[in-house]
């Protein structure tokens, strides 16, 4: 503050205003600026991944000792057959439930992006299943999948589409199905609203002259809209899939992780071991799931800053 | 002609397969919170429109909704205040002065946003539990601040950064501190971005789950989502009218919110995602 003062009489001289306060001061300011947020981060976030990774080190089980392990936690993880379960299941989530949502909020954003009557309605109602708590929609789609009068199996009774009730929650496949189906209702409009920026971001002359040159509504689409969505469909395509890598509030409501261990994500996994004590075992799993975030989140903000540079 | 013509159909059908999609759930929902039996659907079962269910909800002792509720305005907002402001001063220093190991810090900011939050649960609760913070405000605040913390920065770059760097150079002939640039002409300047990030920050706290989870065992800070999560019946059956009621009523702020403020929420959405 006192060098700012200092230089005030400066200030009658224009090329000199950009640099008018001392630049050490200038970083202690900006460091002090800086220091709640590090702070925060370090303390609630940093330090609690740090401690994870020592704690899956260890044998750390409640009421027991804690006690130095190595390897041993990776080593038992890595010979779990329900690890390894929740393994392909947290994948093949991922790469079932991240294309559905990509591809039904990229035919939402189309439809979005058109000029419409009450627009603003409309997206305010993609809006709304985004903004409310997971749970609480997965305690809704609980009862959609109820066996005896939920929706699912009245539309399924009305419609004729199969002979009696499916158990949509009691068997693997109905519970895997139904999961899809919550988790994309839930997370589509977000996909929606970011493709939607990038299609906003097209110029409409393109569109314009692609008509005169009679070019087909399909034509259109494959040529202009898809390449030039490339890069907001890849950033869409990266922040989906790291979110649904660790999907968890959903399927805790839902399933519970079952029928028999099924539908266990590697966040619910972990969570399991937690809530019986076992902190060990528990942050090994974390661990395991938090390096494949992890990497997935490097490449992404790689992309984003190539982006940047090239725009 | 004819393709113009088509393409509205398909327009039109779009639009109301998407409000369908969006919608339907939110109405069986309500339907459910005000019917008698939760199986209405079934053939020969009458549809007895009551509002038992959302009296029970507000008025039982041992449902402890409206508590639920009220744990989840305050933290949210709390938390959303907190973070807001810190992350301006943050964004602040990084759209304006020269931090060192700007690129750095970011990067780990954006890191730090992806991170799964099952890996820091576990020593959050062991941190909270040797602080006496299990079942307080605090003890849910805190790690929520920490959580919005880096989406809320990187909205509020995007925003600061369109803000005139003339306009702190006046305030700093006028003689302003840094600070009181940030409060007295930033803020003021920016209002429409910071109360979108401040949304945003709400949103996110009111609905995050496991750390709430994880980190309150009874009512006095228990949040919505948790609590409806948990929200189980007396003698085994599922008291679906009852949660069904508490969903109806914990969605309409929300609806509102989202209905009033739609276009903010998109606008700060957008900026957090796609500028990355």
């Amino acid at each position: 503050m006192k060098t700012e003062r200092l230089k005030k009489p400066l200030f009658h001289l224009p090329g000199n205003l950009a640099r008018m306060p001392a630049l050490d001061s200038e970083r202690w300011i900006a460091f002090g600026f800086m220091v709640p947020l590090l702070l925060f981060v370090v303390l609630f976030i940093l330090i609690p991944v740090l401690g994870t990774l020592v704690d899956s080190f260890s044998l750390d089980v409640t009421y027991l000792p804690k006690r130095f392990l190595g390897l041993e936690n990776y080593d038992w993880l890595l010979r779990d057959p329900g690890f390894w379960q929740s393994v392909r299941f947290t994948c093949l989530f991922v790469v079932v439930s991240v294309p559905l949502e990509i591809a039904l909020g990229l035919m939402i954003a189309l439809v979005l992006n058109e000029q419409l009557p009450m627009r603003g309605l409309l997206r305010a109602c993609v809006l709304i299943p985004w903004a409310i708590p997971a749970a609480v929609s997965g305690r809704v789609f609980e009862l959609i999948y109820n066996y005896s009068f939920g929706a699912a199996n009245y539309l399924f009774r009305v419609l004729h589409l199969t002979d009696g009730p499916v158990n949509w929650l009691g068997s693997e496949a109905g519970a895997f199905l139904a999961l899809v189906v919550a988790d994309s209702w839930k997370t589509t409009p977000f996909a929606a609203i970011i493709l939607l920026a990038g299609l906003s971001s097209i110029p409409d002359d393109l569109y314009r002259q692609a008509k005169v040159d009679r070019a087909t509504f399909i034509q259109r689409f494959t040529r202009i809209t898809l390449p030039l969505l490339k890069p907001v469909l890849i950033v869409t395509l990266l922040f989906r899939t790291i979110d649904a890598l660790r999907v968890f509030d959903v399927i805790y409501v839902l399933t519970g992780g079952g029928p028999g261990g099924t539908t266990t994500s590697l966040s619910l996994f972990g969570y399991h071991y937690f809530s019986a004590g076992d902190f060990g075992y528990g942050s090994a799993a974390s661990v395991i799931l938090f390096l494949l975030a992890f990497a997935l989140s490097i490449i992404y903000i790689r992309l984003g800053h190539f982006e940047q540079e090239v725009a | 002609m004819k393709e113009d013509r088509f393409k509205k159909i398909l327009l039109a059908l779009g639009a109301l397969l998407t409000v369908l999609f969006c919608l339907s759930p939110f109405f069986y929902m309500a339907l459910t919170g005000l019917s008698l039996h939760p199986d209405f659907l079934l053939p020969d079962r009458p549809l007895c429109i009551t509002l038992s269910h959302f009296h029970t909800v507000v008025a039982s002792d041992s449902v402890h909704f409206l508590a639920f509720l009220r744990n989840s305005l305050i933290i949210s907002t709390a938390s959303a205040v907190i973070c807001v402001f810190i992350a301006s001063l943050a964004a602040y220093a990084i759209t304006r002065l020269p931090v060192p190991g700007k690129v750095f810090l970011m990067f780990l900011i954006l890191a730090v946003s992806m991170f799964p939050p099952v890996s820091l649960v576990s020593y959050l609760f062991k941190l909270m539990s040797a602080l006496g913070w299990i079942n307080t405000y605090q003890g849910l605040i805190f790690p929520y601040v920490a959580w919005t913390l880096p989406l809320s920065l990187w909205i509020l770059m995007s925003y600061f950064a369109q803000v005139p760097k003339d306009l702190d150079r006046a305030g700093l002939i006028d003689g302003c501190s840094r600070l009181q640039i940030l409060v007295k002409i930033i803020f003021p300047v920016a209002a429409p971005g910071i109360f979108s990030t401040m949304l945003l920050a709400f949103i996110f706290a009111f609905n995050e789950f496991l750390f709430a989870l994880m980190l309150t065992t009874d009512h006095s800070a228990r949040t919505v989502p948790v609590g409806i999560a948990l929200f189980e019946g007396l003698y085994g059956q599922i008291p679906w009218g009852e949660i069904m009621a508490a969903a109806t009523i914990t969605t309409i702020p929300v609806v509102i919110l989202t209905l009033i403020f739609q276009r903010r929420i998109i606008q700060g959405l957008t900026r957090g995602a796609v500028k990355g």
